[in-house]
């Protein structure tokens, strides 16, 4: 860390969205296994340190794409509970009025370009956020993140290909959390994914996605170099998921042992991990720490309170948004 | 009035666009100094310069995908793509991506890009460089489909897409770059969801959508010397499309012929007859009987590709028996 | 706080899951994330934990019960001293909540079996009595069945050859079908309204009277029933001929009676094909298209054609088919050979003249079967039934009433030498002397009416031929 890093309100914002996002997801899982959300939803618990050690290197003018296991990504780049939940729920005050669900989320307001439910399905837009960026000349950068099963599909290659050719503000950030929905990503990857954008003449990096610091540190040098015209880059990042493909996903030892599941939970938790660093740093203490994670709790339960109770959208409201006028 | 080529038509518009916008810009296989193998867009890019005029690798999904994301933060794209039949490699990022973007984030984004693309058997292009695949689009709820059917239309439409706020694939017949027709200097739009008239007739209505509608006019022609007066509709746009024209002209002359040149089952030609059917019904004297292409892959051999497009002759034929009160599918 | 737990939604499309077993007894201590127990969905077994550490209370299902997704299982409390003694289920362990009964319970209770098809009823009578079978007529052209209007006997009945044994109904008419042979009516194999193919057996006459017999469906060959004990009347059959049409293939309910059998308001028998702006323009005019099509006008009708519609004359407010115009047929033959015919007759055979007439006539008509004839004159009116063949002395005079195939009107000997009557119920000959002079050799004028219906021009033709050529010469008739 550097001297200007060493800004104790900075780390302690990082551990916040880390925990809100863990807290979100948890009330996610009960509001979807007490049946009071509908369809399905992919959970981003183990995973916070990507999307917030990332996203805490961005403005809101910076854009992202996100993933079906997007909601970390959502409230790392600034998303509120309350819209968020009333998403999930279907609710007229959704971020997106009820039509976009857990797998299409999206944030204008904070530069989320949204969830996206095809695999893969938002390398594209990624890459041509960059390229108006890099034609309207505007400084912003774009992170695209995707999941290591996301590597499989052509259209990558396609649009890597172009952010090369024509230098544009775009990290590709995968989250490597080992598995291709019910697949060990070994299974199904050749090679290195790194050498695949290395390939292209971009540079890539590899770095643990499980500790916040370490990725908010390269996040910072990348998003300032593609600032600069240095892009693109392409981060892969080693992490976790806690949960399984999907919320019913639960029978899932015939592709992942709960010893393995265990492991990573006791001894690579990135909220754990950076917990630690900060009482032993002396940024705050395990009071602070646990009163804020209370407050968030609250935060979040009253956020799910208040989705329940918020009305669904009125049926006129289903033809509309189809154009734009 | 100066006359000038569709080719000609559409280079101008997007010109005028981009020098009026600059946020307009164009990418495609071969669109910079190539002008696309069409030479539609020739002298574009000696005037905006490579960075608006870009030319892509042959990744069409990738390039179509970039141009999604790029009108998604702020820019008008206008993407080339070189045959319409590359549409299914695309398919993801124009129906998934572009065509729901605007209602799966509840208004709040939008895709304003247009895809410029074509149509038309006939050239002796085969299977996979000959189809009319408008009926594909016009299908996915999001996406406008313009159908140029001259110059005129070309122009005006292609100004109306590049201002338009969502995706808008419009497609272009191939066969119809070289064909002239009266173009004003001034500047002009043409309003989607806005038919046009072509001919006025009292005894039967045809409605045919690009490179048909110089069919419908010459059996038009051919009718009229028989007596019988045929109205002739260029749609211009499939979606939106100006129903009330549509149901106007049929439910005056009773009988309508609907052509287009995509394959004719599940396509334009049945879609627009079943709406006709179901609006018009008690206006109608005769079955409403489409004239698609027809359904198989286009051949190779000129003996063979000219039967599969619909020609004056046949649509002259099914008018006069239907004016007659003839059957002609079976009653 | 308490926490609830509930049964958890795990699948897409599931909407309930099986506890398979408790790993927690209630009042037991537990740690949040600690399994509590196990359930079952479609897909897999998966442990449900502790939503939050405390003690497992309010247990109301218990293992093997089936529990709707969403449903409070039990409860987690804080304190020992807040367990409750449980709300369990009412049913023990191993019993099926009661949430579970709404949708399995049909299945596991089962519906009392459905009684075996002909079971008792059936019972002796499985195989069909031997006899002569009756079978479907073919009766038009392109007709493949025929519908089984009404039996008018029943199972059991003795028949004679010439009694009706139902009525059939094809796509033109309804008929009758006579048995053809004496005996029993020993099974009928169709019931009323059902459509029988063409050739089938329609019932099975036996010679001798029948021990048991039988009246089944034609859909139900496998198990004949026995017949009714009680003989329903042929009326009765004929009342409950619509109710009981259940063939799908049968066009329209069968006609109570025959003649109550409607007219085809059209030529094609169907719909009237028009457009649809015909049609409505029609409908806003008060213009009939049956008319059209009752005229002969060839369909579709399209708005041109009411133009011709408009044009007809309005139709009489009578409803049915307008009849053809009778026919009416005039032969002459040059010389009288009857009444010299008939004078030897009765003077070398003893037969009467109107015998011979009628003998004459009715020979004429060329049927297989005896014909009746009845010669008229001047208002009195005898019967004769004529054989087959050329016998004249076979005639002999009716003994019943039936009514005659064909009517000699005998006007000899009067002033009349035309008649225009029009149809009457039978063909009717008027035989008039032509010329000036009553006797006077100067041949005989025959005219023949009749209904368009009764005979088609053919036969009309043919029959007023053959009559003349008789009358001519009736020497010929006897070669």
């Amino acid at each position: 860390m550097t001297d200007a890093r060493t800004n104790s309100a900075e780390y302690l914002r990082m551990y916040r969205q880390m925990v809100r996002i863990r807290t979100f997801e948890d009330n996610a899982n009960q509001l979807y296994l007490s049946a009071k959300m509908p369809g399905l939803t992919h959970m981003y618990s183990g995973e916070e340190a990507v999307a917030v050690g990332l996203c805490e290197a961005l403005t809101d003018d910076d854009r992202i794409t996100s993933t079906h296991r997007g909601h970390g990504h959502c409230v790392a780049k600034g998303a509120e509970f309350r819209e968020m939940f009333c998403e999930l729920l279907g609710k007229a005050e959704g971020y997106c009025r009820g039509k976009g669900g857990s797998m299409h989320i999206a944030d204008q307001s904070h530069g989320n370009l949204g969830a996206n439910a095809i695999v893969g399905g938002s390398m594209g837009i990624a890459t041509g956020s960059a390229l108006r960026a890099k034609l309207m000349g505007s400084d912003d950068v774009t992170v695209c993140f995707f999941g290591d099963g996301a590597t499989a599909q052509g259209l990558w290659y396609e649009v890597m290909n172009m952010a090369a050719l024509w230098r544009l503000p775009v990290i590709y950030a995968c989250e490597n959390n080992g598995y291709s929905e019910y697949t060990k990503t070994e299974e199904i990857a050749a090679g290195s994914i790194t050498a695949r954008a290395e390939a292209f003449g971009i540079e890539a990096h590899r770095v643990d996605g499980q500790d916040v610091l370490a990725v908010n540190a390269l996040a910072r040098d990348l998003v300032a170099r593609a600032r600069r015209g240095e892009g693109p880059f392409f981060v892969e990042l080693e992490t976790y998921r806690y949960h399984g493909h999907h919320v019913g996903d639960i029978n899932r030892e015939y592709y992942r042992s709960k010893e393995e599941e265990r492991d990573w939970k006791e001894n690579r938790d990135p909220i754990l991990r950076f917990r630690g660093w900060l009482v032993s740093e002396g940024i705050a203490t395990e009071d602070e720490i646990e009163a804020m994670g209370a407050e968030i709790a609250e935060d979040a339960a009253a956020a799910v309170a208040y989705a329940e109770a918020a009305a669904y959208p009125p049926a006129h409201e289903v033809d509309m948004h189809v154009f734009a006028d | 009035m100066r006359e000038i080529t569709l080719s000609r038509a559409v280079n101008e518009a997007i010109a005028e666009e981009m020098r009026r916008d600059p946020r307009v810009f164009l990418m495609g296989e071969d669109v910079a100094e190539a002008g696309t193998p069409f030479k539609v867009l020739s002298g574009l890019v000696e005037e905006f310069g490579p960075e608006r005029v870009i030319d892509t690798p042959i990744s069409e999904p990738g390039f179509v995908g970039l141009a999604v994301g790029a009108a998604m933060t702020g820019a008008r794209p206008v993407v080339d793509l070189m045959f319409g039949d590359f549409l299914y490699l695309v398919m993801d990022q124009l129906c998934n991506q572009a065509a729901k973007q605007h209602y799966m984030s509840g208004g709040k984004l939008t895709v304003p890009m247009v895809l410029r693309t074509n149509l038309g058997a006939t050239r002796r292009s085969a299977a996979q460089h000959s189809q009319s695949l408008q009926a594909l689009v016009a299908h996915i709820p999001g996406l406008k489909v313009a159908m140029p059917s001259s110059a005129y239309e070309a122009k005006g439409l292609m100004k109306t897409a590049i201002r338009d706020e969502n995706p808008v694939v419009i497609f272009e017949d191939k066969l119809m770059y070289q064909d002239k027709a009266p173009v004003p200097e001034e500047e002009y739009l043409i309003p989607f969801g806005q038919a046009k008239v072509t001919r006025p007739g009292r005894d039967i209505t045809l409605i045919a959508t690009s490179s048909m509608v110089q069919v419908a006019e010459a059996a038009a022609e051919r009718l009229s010397g028989e007596g019988i007066q045929a109205e002739v509709i260029d749609p211009r746009t499939l979606v939106p499309l100006d129903e009330a024209t549509l149901l106007e002209s049929v439910k005056r002359t009773s009988r309508a012929i609907v052509i287009d040149e995509g394959h004719q089952s599940y396509g334009v030609t049945a879609e627009i007859a079943s709406r006709l059917t179901e609006k018009a019904f008690y206006h109608l004297d005769a079955p409403v009987v489409r004239m698609g292409a027809m359904d198989v892959p286009v051949p190779f051999s000129p003996a063979l590709e000219d039967l599969t497009v619909p020609a004056p002759e046949g649509v002259v034929e099914i008018a006069r028996r239907l004016c007659a009160g003839e059957l002609v599918h079976g009653a | 706080m308490a926490h609830d737990v509930t049964m958890p939604q795990l699948g897409m499309a599931q909407d309930a899951g099986k506890i398979v077993s408790w790993l927690k007894a209630p009042g037991d201590a537990v740690a949040a994330g600690e399994a509590l127990f196990e359930v079952e969905t479609d897909k897999a077994v998966m442990e449900v934990e502790a939503p939050a550490a405390g003690y497992l209370s309010a247990v109301a299902f218990g293992d093997g019960a089936e529990v709707p997704v969403g449903a409070v299982i039990a409860r987690i409390v804080a304190t020992a001293e807040e367990v409750e003694a449980a709300a369990p289920a009412p049913e023990a362990q191993g019993a099926p909540a009661p949430e579970a009964h709404g949708k399995s319970a049909p299945e596991a209770q089962g519906e009392p079996a459905p009684e075996a098809p002909g079971a008792g009823a059936a019972g002796g009578a499985a195989a069909l009595p031997d006899g002569h079978p009756v079978t479907m007529p073919q009766l038009g052209m392109a007709q493949d069945a025929g519908v089984l209007v009404s039996w008018l006997k029943a199972p059991g009945d003795r028949v004679a050859a010439e009694d009706v044994l139902f009525e059939v109904e094809t796509d033109k008419s309804t008929m009758e079908v006579e048995a053809g042979r004496a005996g029993w009516l020993a099974a009928t194999l169709a019931r009323a309204g059902e459509e029988v193919p063409v050739g089938e057996a329609v019932a099975i006459l036996s010679e001798a009277e029948p021990a048991v017999p039988v009246a089944r469906s034609v859909r139900d060959g496998a198990a004949p029933t026995a017949a009714a004990t009680t003989k329903a009347p042929a009326a009765e059959a004929t009342a409950k001929a619509p109710a009981t049409a259940h063939s799908p293939q049968t066009a329209q309910p069968a006609p109570a009676t025959e003649s109550a059998a409607p007219v085809a308001p059209h030529a094609r028998g169907g719909r009237i094909l028009a457009s649809p702006k015909a049609r409505r323009l029609a409908a806003e005019e008060g213009l009939d298209l049956a008319r059209l099509a009752e005229a002969g006008h060839p369909q579709p009708y399209h708005v041109a054609d009411l133009a011709v519609l408009r044009a007809m004359p309005t139709a009489p407010a009578a409803a049915g088919a307008p009849a053809l115009p009778p026919r009416r047929l005039t032969a002459s033959v040059a010389t009288d050979g009857l009444a010299a015919f008939a004078a030897w007759a009765a003077a070398a055979e003893g037969l009467s003249s109107d015998a011979v007439l009628a003998g004459l006539v009715g020979a004429s008509l060329g049927a297989d079967d005896a014909v009746t004839v009845a010669v008229a004159r001047m208002g009195a009116a005898r019967g004769f039934t004529v054989p087959p063949g050329r016998a004249l002395s076979a005639v002999a005079a009716a003994d019943s009433d039936a009514p005659p195939a064909l009517v000699v009107r005998d006007l000899r000997g009067t002033p009349l030498v035309a008649v225009a009557m029009g149809a009457e119920p039978a063909p009717v000959l008027t035989i008039m002397e032509a010329g000036m002079g009553a006797g006077a050799g100067g041949g005989l004028s025959i005219t023949l009416e009749c209904g368009a219906e009764a005979l088609d021009a053919d036969a009309a033709i043919g029959l007023l031929a053959a009559v003349a050529g008789r009358l001519d010469d009736p020497l010929r008739h006897l070669l």
